[in-house]
Order: C-alpha cells, then structure tokens, then sequence
C-alpha cells in the first residue's frame, strides 16, 4: 500500500511538516490549553505515518523508532529520579521560573520534561510498529 | 578496637570485590586469576586469624532496614569464626590447586569461574559471620546461586545442567521455606539478632510459649536439611558431582553443604529444648548416616562414593545436634573437612593422570604415583578412624557422647542408636579402605599406563590437609583445647587423649574396625542388595518427578490461557471489566433503576448523534468484509468525537480524533495479515455468548457513566472539583486532564508508558526475528 502516488507525496512535502510543527505547539501549549504529550505524540506518529504511506517505508526507517522510545522512558525516569535525589518523593514536579529576555517571566514546570518522555515513547512505538507493519506488506 | 570491628566487614566483603575484579582481570589473565583467588581467601584466612586473636568476640553493626529490624550485623563468635577460618583456609588450598587443575579454557570463561568462586566464598563467609537471621538468609542463598554457577561450569553437557539444576531446586527452595521461619521467629521475637535470640531466657521462653514456635522450627529445619542434603532431600549432591573437582571440593565437602550443620549449631540454643527436635533430626540424621554410607560402599565412581560418604557424614553431625551433643562439633566438623577435602583433590589428581573416575577402571597406581598414593593413605585413614588420626578421635568423642547423652542414657533407644552407628561408621570404613585399595593397589590396569606423579601445585594442597589430619591427631592437647574453644557449645569439654584410655569408646572403635573389614571383603554381597528397590520408589526419582508435573502444569495452564486467539483475549479482559465493575455497582447497591436520566434537556442534534451512532455501531456488526467493518468503526469514532464537540471537551476531542485517525492506519497496515473473515462459522452458543458479553458490557459502562456525571455523585464524591482546583495552585497548569496526566497520576503514566515502550519493542522484536527466519 505504499503505492508510488504523486498526489499524495505532493500534499505530504507540505502535510507532513505542518503536523509536525502543530504537534510541537500541542506538546508545549499541553499545561495550559489543549494539548500534552500523549495527544503530540500520536498528531506526530501521524505525520510520521503520512511520511510513510507518501515516501516508502524504506526512508521512514531510517531512523530506528525503538531507541526514540527508550530514550522518551530514560527521560521520563530521570525526570521523576531528580526529586528523589532532591529528597523527595519519586516523581514530585517543581515549577521553575526564568527570566527570560524577550518573553519575559516564563513558567517551566518539571513536569514537562517528564510529558516529553511521554511523547517520545508515543510517537517512537507508534511508528515501530508502523514501521515494521509496513515491511511486513513489503516482502 | 575500631580498627578490628572494620576487619569483620572487610573479611566478608573483600571475596565480593575480589570476584569483581576477577571477572574484569580474567577476560586477559585467563587461567591466572586464581592467584586472586588464593590471595583473596588468604587474605580472609589472615583476617579470620586476627579476629580469633583477639579472644572475645568482635562484632560490627549497622543499621540496614531499621523500619524492620534489620539491620547489617557480623559477629565473629567462635563457632563462626571456627567456620570462617575453615572457609578461606580451604578457599586458599583450593585456589592453588585449581591452578594446576584447570584445564586451558577461553580467558573469559576462566575468570566467570574464579569470579564465581570468589563470590561463593564470601557469600560462606557471610553465613559464617552474620549475626542477623535477614542478612544470613540473604548470604545462605548467594551461596545456592552461585553454587548453581559453579556446579554447571560444563553447561555444555546435558548432566552440567542437570545437576546444577537440581542443586539450585533443592537449596534455594529450602532457603526461601527458612526464611518464613526467620519471619516467624523475628515477629515473634522483635529482634533478627541470633546473639540476642541465643542468649536472651526471656526471648526463648517467649518463643517457645507461641504459636509460631513449632512451624518456625520445622520451617527452618527444612532450610538447613536441604542444604546438608539430608535424607529425603540427599540426592542432589551426588548429582552436583558433574562440577569441576576444586568446585566439589570446596562446596560438597568443605564448606556449603556444612552451612546446614552451622545452622542447626546455631540454632540448637533456641530450639534444642523443643519436644520435637531431636524425633525430628535423630531419625533423619541416623538414616542419612547409614544410608550414605552404604552407597559410599557400592558406588563406582570416586567423586561419588566421596560425595556419598560425605551426605552420611553430614547425617552424622545431624544426628549428633539431634541429640543436643553438640561439644564435639568443631573437632567432628575439622576432622571431615581435612580427609575429605584431601580425597576429593586426591580424586582429581587421579582423574587428571588416567583421564577415568570409574574405580572398576582403576588400580595398581601406587609405583607410578607414591606421593598421591601416600597422601590417599594417611587421609583415608583418618576417614577411616584409624589411630592417631584426627578421625579416630572424632570418632572417640562420637562414642563418648553416645553413652552419655542426657536424652538417650539407659534407653533401649541408646542401644538401637549405637548399633545402627556402629554399622554406618564400619561401613564408611570400608569405603575409605575400597578407596585406597581400589586406586592405588592392585595389578595396574591399561587405564594407568601413561600415568604420572602429579605436579607439587596438585598433591601440595591435600598434603597440607592431610598432613594436619595427621598432627592435630598427634598433638592431642592442642587438639582438645582448640576443639573446646571453637565448639559452638560454650563451655565445652571433651577429651582428646593421645593414649586412648580403655573403655567403651576404644571397644566401639575396635567393633567397628572388625565389621569394616568385614564388609569390606563382603562388599560384593553388599551390593546385591541394592536391587530389592523398585526405581520410582526412590526421592530422587519422585522428586525429579514432580518438577516434571510443574513444568507440564504450567505448560498446560499457559496454552489453554495463553491459545494465541485474540477473541478469547478479548472476551477474557471484557469478562474481567464487566465483573469487576458490576461487582463494585452491585457493592454500591446501585443497578440500571438509578440512572436519571432527563429527556426534556436532549436536543435534536445529541439525537441524530446518537442514532447516526448506533447506526453506525450496527454497521460493524452487520458487515460481511473486514474493511467494512474497520470502516463503520471509524464512522463510529468520529461520531463520538462530534459529540466532544457538542459537550464542548477540546482536550478529549482532540485526542479522540488524532486517535481515530492513527487507529485507522494502524488497521488498514493491519488488514492484509489478518486470516479470512468469517463470522458464520460460528456455532450459536458462541454467537448467544459474544451478543450477552456485549450487551453486559454495555450495560454496565453505560451505568457507570451515567452515575459519574448525575449530579447526586458529583455532590458526594467530587474528585473532579478537587482537581480542577488544584490543578493551577499546585502544578502550575490550567489545563487539568494533562495535569493529571503528568504530575498528580505521574507514577501511573510512567507505569503505562513502560507498557507502551515494552509492546514496541515486543513488535519490533517479534516482526524482525519472524522476517530473518526463513
């Protein structure tokens, strides 16, 4: 099913960037609007899977999705192993607070370092198995 | 002393460390790893030495599990250290002998076994020196573990495995059933130190006046007979004779299996008073002496019939804690631990030269190896009891306390006893005389033609053990003064006496020296008798089968759950939430009947949602191809998704579509491997089970939607309002459903999202090894 279509590779070129790119505001904006790591990551699957479907499995994998995963849990893991080390409980969340130039006050809630493992592992085992379904059709 | 409390630690500790470097070192130094070995055990010897030196017993506490009592605590009172001494003392005899023994080995396989040794021997010396039951427990089965290494050094042969198996089955098993008897012990008693349990009246009397009492005892009975592999649990260490024989050695002679001995020395204060103490150990010790030792006298093979006479030896020292005469123990203990050590190397010696360990093979070796041959002589002897060997006074003070045990005196049990000793004691004779006989004298066999005198680094070892089986007999006060301190009896006083002085004991020794040269000629008789038991009535067997039933058990259990069919999983995890939520709305008292629901509020699109829903919703069901149905479902998707739109929840909305959208990839990706559709074969009883499934399903989602959103619930269990306030305050986040997510929940998404990390890799896994198989 990974056809040789030129519609659909000429609506991805602009497609699949665009959901990219609206994944990462979903991601970021997730504290406070609409949004958080887990939806991110499956809008973002999505465009890999779009990528997919419009160029060949054959570029989509090369980049190994699993050890996006794995990366995504060591990053969640160490999120909540930080307040630990802090003294206190596993997975206890602060909120940082930076004065940034432009922006101006900006609020980094530890929490979403532990939201941006949750995407990873979302969109790096969505698109294993996408991946490997895939190459399955192929042989 | 600060500085000798630190030595505790650093006795126990240093053969870990040791055993991490030698796993690093062995991957260049191969073969000379084993002078880490010896350096490390010596080191430990020396440590051992000093505390010994210091004449009251050093102790070293730190707090480990306070919440539980627990706490990190050596103590090196005599017995133990007794122990200890024997641990590394012998570690370091074996280590060098395992130089020469070796054979030449990939260097990285060479430092696995000298690592493994290594952790062996602090593990020992952990069980040695703990004074608290938890750490004991945790020591007693690092040793069953890295046993199970050492004994399947030659995984690469079916009987490696096995024994080593068979080895781990049996003493770990029987150290998890010891270590609910330190439970109850610890509960009972509010401590795990065995200082403060030995030594306290007033905790043994509370003890002994609980319930607990009589299961902790048979709990941890249970632990130290298997390790000492005592009649039923006897047929391991035979099996474990597959190991290397520095490995037999040291586990099956010196040291592991005698942790079972240590244990009930340990435990005899504590228990020894118990009504069902010694009907529980006597029986089991005499019948394991005997038994051993006339397989000792049949067996053919030299590590057996030394591994034979070994579990009878061991039945000996149970029967003699069974019989609460525990003053001999060290010098009972020691005496084993030389000659037997000694034959076991002298045993690898001879396989070395003549490449057999069948003694029918063997014989006549005597001319071309007289050291091995002298050495076989004097330690064999001592097995044997002869005079003035250490045996003999081990023997002696077996006698002696036979006549005189408080438990026994003037029984007809005390005669019964000193018959059936008699006889096991003549028989273990005659296998020490077999073994020197059949080895050494004789007409030489082809098998001993090309053999040679073993290198120094080979016969030094058991010379040093045999050598001091022959001067601890000798300097017969030493002897006794050294056997009296080191006895886990305070206070002991037995004698040794260089000139046995006339008596019961002497005619004893003199009754078994006459019916061991007796069977020794008769032995041939003897062992026709072996064949009067049918093969399955042996525990061996019945224990090999049981594991069996296990294994076909589970097997069976898990193709019946685990058949591969997605529908009957499917079913199975509906099943479980429907029960489970009908249990908790049943708990509740709640049912269908206290829904309200408000018809007048519903406008017109929430109807034509919901019919285009349930439309939709028949469509899956109704279709005839599977694309159709993947295709009603995701109709079904996005129509719930236009109600989000109507019930204004963005957050949900959003999730619901990228879900619907991503799922519809997935089966379509999905679809070109699914077997052939076909819905109509199913047999009505089957259909009747999916629709009542579904509908209770529906039924009971339905309900409990309907109750979390009526106004009644919201009034009495508002956990929504408690977020939604603290969403902002506590975590900084407006937005309360991710907030949940990833800060209030964060411990359950991190949980989840392990599950999701693991069916990816599950996937990937599966679907590439599936491809590279042809």
């Amino acid at each position: 099913m990974t056809g040789d279509t030129p519609i659909l590779r000429t609506v991805a070129r602009f497609a699949v960037p665009l959901t990219a790119g609206v994944s990462v505001i979903i991601f970021l904006q997730g504290h406070n609007l609409p949004g958080g790591g887990f939806i991110a990551g499956v809008m973002a699957a999505g465009a890999g899977a779009m990528y997919l479907l419009a160029f060949g499995v054959a570029k989509a994998a090369r980049i190994r999705w699993w050890k996006v995963s794995v990366v995504g849990l060591l990053i969640s893991v160490l999120t909540g192993t930080g307040a630990l080390l802090a003294g206190r409980s596993y997975m206890d969340h602060e909120i940082w607070h930076f004065h940034l130039p432009i922006v101006g006050e900006y609020e980094l809630p530890t929490a979403t370092f532990f939201d941006l493992g949750v995407y990873l592992i979302v969109l790096g085992t969505l698109m294993t198995i996408f991946v490997e379904m895939a190459q399955e059709e192929g042989r | 002393m600060p500085q000798l409390e630190l030595v505790l630690p650093a006795v126990v500790f240093a053969p870990f460390a040791a055993a991490a470097l030698a796993l690093w070192v062995g991957k260049f130094a191969g073969q000379r790893t084993g002078v880490l070995m010896v350096l490390a055990a010596a080191g430990s010897f020396l440590g051992c030495l000093q505390l010994a030196a210091a004449g009251t017993p050093v102790g070293f506490v730190r707090e480990w599990i306070p919440s539980l009592t627990v706490s990190l605590s050596l103590r090196a009172d005599p017995f133990g250290l007794f122990f200890a001494l024997l641990i590394s003392g012998i570690g370091t005899l074996v280590g060098i002998y395992a130089l020469g023994y070796m054979p030449a080995l990939a260097p990285r396989r060479l430092g696995q076994f000298y690592a493994a040794l290594l952790a062996f021997m602090g593990a020992m010396l952990g069980v040695a020196l703990s004074d608290d039951l938890i750490l004991l427990f945790v020591f007693w089965e690092a040793t069953s573990v890295t046993s199970f290494i050492l004994i399947g050094f030659w995984y690469e042969q079916e009987e490696g495995r096995k024994g080593a198996w068979t080895a781990l089955q049996v003493t770990a098993l029987g150290g998890m059933v010891m270590l609910a008897g330190f439970i109850l012990v610890g509960l009972t008693c509010g401590t795990y130190s065995l200082q403060q349990l030995t030594q306290s009246r007033e905790l043994q009397a509370r003890l002994a006046e609980s319930s607990a009492f009589v299961p902790a005892l048979l709990l941890i009975l249970a632990g130290a007979l298997t390790k000492s592999a005592q009649w039923p649990f006897h047929f391991w260490l035979p099996r474990a004779m597959v190991a290397p024989t520095p490995v037999s050695t040291y586990l099956h002679a010196a040291t592991m299996v005698k942790a079972g001995i240590f244990l009930l020395g340990r435990m005899l204060p504590l228990f020894g008073a118990a009504w069902l103490w010694t009907p529980v150990l006597l029986p089991i010790g005499l019948a394991t002496f005997l038994l051993g030792a006339y397989q000792a006298l049949t067996a053919t093979d030299l590590k057996a019939i030394l591994a034979r006479s070994t579990v009878s030896t061991l039945g000996l020292f149970t029967a003699i804690y069974g019989m609460a005469t525990p003053e001999q123990d060290a010098l009972g203990i020691f005496a084993h631990a030389t000659y037997k050590g000694a034959l076991f190397l002298i045993a690898g010696i001879v396989e070395h030269a003549t490449h057999t360990r069948d003694i029918r093979q063997l014989g006549g070796l005597r001319h071309r190896m007289p050291v091995t041959f002298t050495l076989a002589v004097i330690a064999a002897a001592s097995m044997a009891g002869f005079y003035p060997l250490l045996g003999f006074h081990a023997k002696e003070a077996y006698y002696e306390s036979l006549l005189h045990a408080p438990l026994l005196a003037g029984s007809g049990l005390q005669a019964a006893v000193i018959v059936l000793s008699v006889v096991a004691n003549a028989l273990i004779f005659a296998a020490a005389v077999r073994f020197v006989a059949g080895i050494f004298l004789g007409k030489p066999s082809e098998h001993v033609g090309h053999a040679h005198e073993a290198s120094p680094v080979l016969w030094g070892p058991p010379a040093i053990l045999a050598g001091l089986a022959l001067v601890m007999g000798l300097l017969a006060p030493t002897t006794e003064h050294l056997a009296n301190a080191f006895s886990s009896h305070l206070g002991a006083s037995i004698h040794v006496a260089f000139v046995p002085a006339p008596g019961w004991p002497l005619a004893l020794s003199a009754i078994t020296t006459g019916l061991g040269i007796l069977f020794f000629w008769a032995r041939a008789g003897l062992d026709a008798l072996r064949g009067w038991r049918p093969a399955w009535l042996s525990t061996e067997y019945l224990w090999d089968a049981a594991m069996a039933g296990v294994v076909a058990g589970a097997t069976a259990f898990s193709s019946r759950w685990q058949s591969g069919s997605l529908r009957w999983y499917l079913s199975g995890t509906l099943m479980f939430t429907v029960g489970l939520s009908g249990l908790a709305l049943w708990h509740g008292g709640l049912s269908l009947r206290d829904v309200v629901v408000h018809f007048e509020e519903m406008q017109w699109y929430g109807v034509a949602l919901c019919a285009m829903l349930t439309a939709s919703a028949v469509m899956v069901v109704r279709s005839r191809t599977r694309i159709g149905a993947a295709l009603a479902l995701t109709a079904n998707g996005f129509l719930t998704a236009a109600l989000f739109v109507v019930y204004r929840s963005p957050d949900i909305l959003l999730t619901q579509i990228l879900i619907e959208s991503v799922s519809t990839i997935f089966i379509l990706l999905v679809l070109y491997f699914m077997p052939p559709f076909r819905i109509d074969g199913f047999s009505p009883m089957r259909k009747a089970f999916h629709v009542a499934l579904s509908l209770a399903v529906g039924v009971c989602i339905f309900t409990f939607i309907m109750f979390s959103t009526s106004p009644a619930f919201r009034e009495t269990h508002n956990l929504a309002a408690d977020y939604l306030t603290r969403s902002l305050a506590d975590a900084g986040g407006a937005n309360a459903v991710n907030v949940i997510i990833v800060d209030f929940r964060a411990i359950d998404t991190n949980a989840e999202i392990t599950v999701l990390m693991v069916v990816g890799l599950l996937v990937y896994g599966l679907l590439r090894s599936r491809r590279r198989s042809p």
